[in-house]
């Protein structure tokens, strides 16, 4: 409707807007004291920093693992929602299970597996393998619940017109699904960008392992702040790559959540393919690594020393320090969620962007930058469990704004217009009609923030209490002294824990629901809009 | 809603149990407690601040993490630390806390237990322990025999693409400021160039080049002693693929030393006098010798079995935890491509 | 009282107003339509008497209360409307009689309120007025589309609005349903005792159901009235176009007469939004309806043709008289090109002897075939506008 398009939005959400940058402002935080510890630097030592023969090729190499490990996420991802949300599949629920479970495996604990078994796996290829295997999930979950209420009408008319099934996909369930893989893209690029754990022990030199370096043999913090300088600059370069790239796209297909017939795909002679691709990524990013530690627990001499009570305590400190974390993420997401969701313009791209900026830095850099943070503003806080969730908060901010932002999407506004017009203010249609439709978006951010914070080791040495260790503090304790067997039931307990949200991640009940076909009755608007599409 | 209802009370359960972390954890501040980051290994230095603890009756909050990030703690945290005594994995370490004043004084009744080369000039830090470099080669494909007992032959052709080692870490920065002193610097320059040249397997520290010695990968590791020793400990020793050969008199076979600090605002602090001081008792010394194999610097105790003798290792005699001449060392590196 | 009225409104960006100083009025009880081409500002009209959208200037006053004006901007949920969108937005979460009841809440809405209110008479009654109680407990997913849109008008009418608001209610449905659906709203409203505006872009819909219609095109009222006054007197030849079919010939006015193709005709000057008539001897633009023309067979006897022409004592067009038959014997020869067929009339297209093309429209008894020679005229006067530049 050109009257839609043309009517101006109303006034400028000011409440909203403050809150979103109340949210940036503390997840900059870590930017602003790396931008001012390099303006604070002797100019003479920074320039020092950018002539060694090495920086081209650290940066060289952070691009090219970056870059190639979103292709092939983004490669491997697709297909898997598709098979996943589309395709006539047995054992949908298991299977959506198991692709989402990498999200429970931290890059440096599935490297570890894989180099116990394969020590000569060294420099980009092992690299590559394994952080694409492992950041499959980031593109996988949100494509697949985009294509679960997505429509195949399009595709149907677009088959008429003679394209074939390819083409037909392109052209009608592309466009729907390209927000979805955007997004999942970005945080797979930024992910990668900050990764070092994994990319160190399979020795790639990449502006990671630099900054490590910088801190553990000069303990130049300047150095180290200038090549973090350096890996902001190249995500911001992502970000603003992503929203290029997203703007143009679906400002015109309007999500309507009960549109449209959604055909199932027969798989026939690509079933064995399909469930090869399903298997394979599970297989290589947590099957591996876990068998290959736990047949380490038969020849390890240090299993003995198996500490139930530590066990149990750090599980604990897990669960509620990633919770808390989650709490802390999702509300510094939720106004920027809402704003991108529902606003344009060049202000609010640029919220969105300066969100996501903190998510390619190192953990040791955002760890360090809310020490000096909390030591100044909150120093009765300071090594407190709160300062710990609240950084958790600010690290993983970024990934629950995605989800966020499109579950309120997909809310259409004239459920709010009307639940205004009955009476209800802003506030209250924010809270009883949006975000109550939005509640499983939000959950699922939550989540996704939960996970992440289990699986966090540098900021989480910087920031814990005294005494206070998680699950994966005290893996990297026993791994950095190569006590695999007392690492084993660590690692172990981690990959449980850390299970249970990318179970509830994987959506496995709406994978069973798919399997019925749903078709709505196709109003006259819908059919419209498919030949509007079309022509 | 009964979802709601759940998810509220988990959001209050959630609050209470964060307070209460936060409750437990509030530094107590009164003499008889003690704040120690510890840059070493819990399972081996647990115990024995435990015995500490027994012995004084000082409870001692004690931090684990590794020696770089607990630095860089440090220096982030400035003047505001909680933390009293900082017991490091390497000297480097001490040095830069040392020059961002951030260290007091070592007692000297306590600093002149150690002997020079072994621990700081200007009495900022005490040495605790010593670890030798010693080049790990492969046992099964060599014998001792063919391993170099000096670094310069590393340059040769035989050896490329075999030897490991980590740029990055402390140590071996220090052996390469260890290299420029006893040998000059042109031939320092000259051998770290060789190298570079010499295709090497770069890691990201000593565990690292170990494991690549131990399963074949390389054929020469260089690493500190005590690697090996806690490798074995966990494997056993007869499963141990690599083996060690010393460098006496080589600056290949230089002696780090781990070390202690009482940071700045525990200047008069009796418990942190009580710590450090005991770390280079007898007592304490003899622990680390039969936990970790390292080489005591305390005059009297003895050195692990089968090491060679402490004084045979060669120590240039020069502060270790020189920043400027590490910084030199480093440029070296930077500049020939290895950092 | 329940009265709307809308001066000078003003809305969008400056130097491209969706809106330019519009003026509307809509008396208590009545259904306004406001009707135009997509893009015409009709919703945006509409969103913002709902307070949905911000005015930049103007005024508008629903009953006593000025609810826009300079410096005033009262929030929608003050307003005391009704809003029926085009996709009737029925709260998925909530059963049929729990969208109803939301409609109660008055400012306290949420699901568990909702819940607990769809038990309550006032909703049971709303549901008999649309006739959909039995339906009470399904879900929004299993309704069909004109289902839905009488729910969400029963959930409008549940907060005892003022106002009620319907963007293209029955845009989604299909004609048969269409028709019945409006009826039934219009009733609904009346029974209600509820002032209403639809906005529609299908002009017989806008004509069949309202009280008044505002005809709106690039963002102005080009006309508002009473559907017989916008179908008969339309304010500008494009009004004309838009509420219903129309031939336009050009001419030259004479007096009272104005010379066209077909022969010279009685006319009425129309003065435009400027007030200007057009000038004797000026160029003129000529409306001529449809259902205006006369068409007889050639070679029959005059037959009394035309819609407009009726037998005596009923009321004619534009003050014929009903002995008058109009200028028959000076009507031009033409031919039916193209029948289009209704089954209640017919639309023929006639070509004349000079290539003017017309098109008339006869009652079923007047059918002609294709390829018939036929003779065309007009009943009564029509209306001269100046041309459009």
């Amino acid at each position: 409707m050109t009257d839609r398009v043309a009517t101006p939005s109303p006034r400028r959400p000011w409440g909203l807007i403050a809150a979103s940058l109340v949210a940036v402002a503390l997840a900059a935080i870590p930017v602003v004291h790396l931008v001012v510890r390099v303006l604070s630097a002797d100019p003479a030592e920074l320039a020092a920093v950018f002539d060694r023969p090495r920086i081209p090729l650290l940066v060289g190499n952070s691009v090219l693992l970056a870059a190639s490990v979103t292709v092939t996420a983004v490669a491997l991802g697709v297909p898997s929602a598709f098979l996943l949300a589309r395709a006539r599949l047995r054992w949908r629920g298991a299977w959506a299970v198991l692709a989402a479970l990498p999200l429970a495996m931290p890059s440096y604990l599935a490297a570890y597996g894989w180099l116990a078994w394969q020590p000569s796996m060294k420099g980009f290829w092992a690299a590559w393998l394994v952080l694409s295997f492992v950041s499959v999930p980031y593109v996988t979950l949100p494509v697949a619940a985009a294509l679960r209420i997505g429509s195949t009408g399009l595709d149907d008319v677009a088959r008429t017109l003679g394209r074939g099934p390819f083409g037909s996909f392109m052209l009608g369930t592309w466009p729907q699904i390209r927000p979805a893989v955007l997004a999942g893209a970005l945080l797979v690029c930024l992910y990668t960008l900050s990764d070092f754990g994994g990319v160190a022990l399979f020795r790639f030199p990449v502006l990671t392992t630099a900054i490590q370096q910088a801190y553990s043999a000069s303990f130049s913090r300047d150095e180290a702040a200038v090549l973090a300088v350096l890996l902001v600059g190249l995500a911001l370069l992502v970000v603003i790559g992503e929203q290029v790239a997203r703007g143009r796209a679906a400002r015109r297909i309007q999500a309507a959540p009960t549109a449209g017939r959604r055909r199932m795909t027969r798989l026939g002679p690509w079933t064995a393919p399909g469930l090869l691709l399903l298997a394979l990524v599970p297989a290589v990013a947590v099957v591996v690594p876990v068998a290959v530690l736990l047949s380490r627990v038969l020849t390890a001499e240090t299993l003995q020393a198996f500490d139930g009570a530590n066990l149990a305590q750090a599980i604990g400190n897990t669960v509620l320090l990633s919770a808390g974390g989650a709490v802390v993420a999702v509300a510094l997401a939720l106004p920027i969620g809402v704003l991108a969701a529902r606003h344009r313009g060049r202000m609010v791209r640029g919220i969105e962007s300066s969100g996501y900026l903190a998510l390619g830095l190192p953990g040791i850099v955002v760890g360090l930058s809310l020490v000096f943070f909390s030591l100044s503003v909150v120093p009765a806080l300071y090594q407190t469990a709160l300062v710990l969730a609240f950084g958790y908060g600010i690290l993983f901010m970024p990934k629950a704004i995605g989800s966020i932002r499109s579950a309120t999407g997909q809310v259409p506004t004239s459920l709010e217009d009307v639940s205004r017009t009955l009476g209800n203010s802003r506030a209250r249609t924010w809270w009883s009609v949006t975000a109550r439709l939005a509640r499983p978006g939000i959950f699922a951010a939550a989540l996704l923030a939960a996970v992440s914070a289990m699986k966090e080791l540098p900021a989480t040495l910087m920031l814990r209490p005294t005494g206070t260790d998680t699950l994966a503090v005290e893996l990297w304790q026993r791994t950095d002294i190569s006590a695999y067997g007392a690492a084993a039931p660590y690692a172990v307990a981690l990959l449980l824990v850390a299970a249970v949200p990318a179970f509830l991640l994987s959506d496995a009940r709406a994978g069973r629901e798919a399997t019925r076909e749903v078709i709505a009755p196709e109003t006259r608007a819908g059919r419209e809009a498919t030949r509007e599409a079309i022509a | 809603m009964r979802a709601r209802r759940g998810i509220l009370l988990a959001g209050t359960g959630l609050a209470a149990a964060t307070l209460a972390l936060t409750g437990c954890t509030a530094p107590a501040d009164d003499a008889e407690t003690l704040t120690v980051y510890v840059g070493r290994d819990e399972g081996l230095v647990g115990p024995l601040i435990e015995q500490f603890e027994e012995e004084t009756g000082i409870t001692v909050e004690a931090r684990y993490a590794a020696t770089p990030e607990l630095t860089a703690l440090l220096l982030e945290e400035g003047d505001r630390t909680p933390a009293e005594v900082f017991l490091s994995q390497d000297a480097g370490a001490l040095g830069a806390l040392a020059d961002a004043d951030l260290v007091a004084e070592i007692p000297s009744e306590i600093a002149d237990l150690i002997p020079d080369g072994f621990t700081s000039q200007d009495d900022s830090w005490v040495g605790v322990t010593g670890r030798a470099r010693v080049i790990a080669y492969d046992g099964e494909q060599l014998s001792e025999d063919e391993v170099p007992d000096t670094v310069d032959d590393l340059t040769g052709e035989e050896w490329s693409g075999e030897v490991a080692f980590a740029p990055g870490n402390a140590s071996f920065q220090s052996f390469i400021t260890a290299l420029r002193v006893l040998e000059g610097e042109d031939a320092a320059a000259a051998w770290v160039e060789g190298m570079a040249a010499n295709d090497p397997e770069l890691t990201e520290n000593n565990l690292a080049s170990l494991d690549l010695v131990n399963t074949g990968q390389a054929e020469l590791g260089l690493i500190n002693h005590y690697y090996w020793f806690r490798q074995a400990a966990e494997v056993g020793a007869e499963n141990m693929r690599a083996q060690l050969k010393f460098l006496p008199g080589d600056p290949g076979g230089i002696v780090n030393v781990t070390g202690a600090a009482i940071l700045d605002g525990a200047a008069d602090d009796e418990a942190a006098r009580a710590f450090v001081e005991f770390l280079v008792s007898e007592q304490a010394q003899r622990y680390f010798v039969e936990e970790t194999f390292e080489y005591p610097l305390l005059p009297g105790v003895d050195a692990p079995e089968g090491l060679p003798a402490i004084d045979t290792l060669v120590n240039p005699g020069l502060d270790l935890s020189d920043l400027d001449s590490v910084g030199e060392s480093q440029q070296l590196l930077a500049d020939n491509g290895l950092i | 009282m329940s009265r709307l009225e809308v001066r000078d409104l003003t809305v969008g960006y400056e130097g491209a107003p969706v809106l330019h100083a519009v003026d509307v009025e809509v008396p208590h009880g009545e259904l306004l339509a406001i009707v135009g081409p997509s893009g015409c500002g009709k919703t945006t009209l509409l969103r913002t008497i709902a307070g949905l959208l911000r005015a930049r200037s103007g005024e508008i006053r629903i009953g006593q209360r000025m609810v826009t004006t300079h410096g005033i901007h009262l929030a929608p949920e003050k307003r005391r409307i009704g809003w029926v969108p085009q996709d009737a937005a029925l709260f998925p979460h909530l059963t049929v009689a729990e969208n109803v009841a939301f409609g109660m809440l008055a400012g306290r809405g949420s699901a568990r309120a909702a819940r607990r209110a769809a038990k309550s008479d006032e909703v049971r009654r709303l549901l008999d007025l649309v006739d959909l109680a039995p339906l009470a407990h399904r879900a929004p997913g299993q309704l069909s589309g004109g289902q839905a849109q009488r729910v969400a008008l029963a959930r409008a009418l549940a907060s005892g609005p003022e106002l009620v608001l319907l963007d293209e209610p029955f845009g989604a449905l299909d004609p048969m349903l269409r028709a019945d659906l409006r009826a039934a709203v219009r009733e609904l409203l009346r029974a209600e005792g509820v002032t209403g505006i639809l906005v529609t872009h299908d002009q017989a819909e806008a004509l069949s159901v309202a009280d008044r219609v505002a005809v709106m095109r690039g963002g102005e009222v080009l006309q508002l009235g009473t559907p017989e006054e916008v179908y008969r007197t339309p304010a500008t030849p494009w009004v004309a176009g838009f509420v219903g079919d129309a031939v336009f010939l050009p001419g030259v006015l004479h007096g009272d007469e104005v010379g066209t193709a077909i022969g010279r005709l009685r006319a009425v000057p129309v003065a435009d939004a400027a007030g200007l008539a057009p000038e004797d001897g000026a160029d003129v633009t000529v409306l001529v309806r449809p259902e205006e023309l006369r068409v007889v067979r050639a070679d029959a006897a005059s037959v009394a043709g035309g819609m407009a022409a009726r037998p005596a004592g009923t009321a004619g067009l534009r003050g014929t008289d009903p002995g008058d038959e109009g200028p028959g014997d000076e009507g031009l020869d033409g031919i039916v090109t193209d029948v289009e067929y209704t089954g209640h009339d017919a639309m023929l297209a006639l070509a004349l002897a000079d290539g003017v093309s017309l098109r008339a429209r006869v009652t079923a008894s007047e059918f002609v075939p294709r390829g018939t020679e036929v003779r065309v005229s007009i009943a009564g006067a029509v209306l001269a506008y100046r041309p459009e530049t």
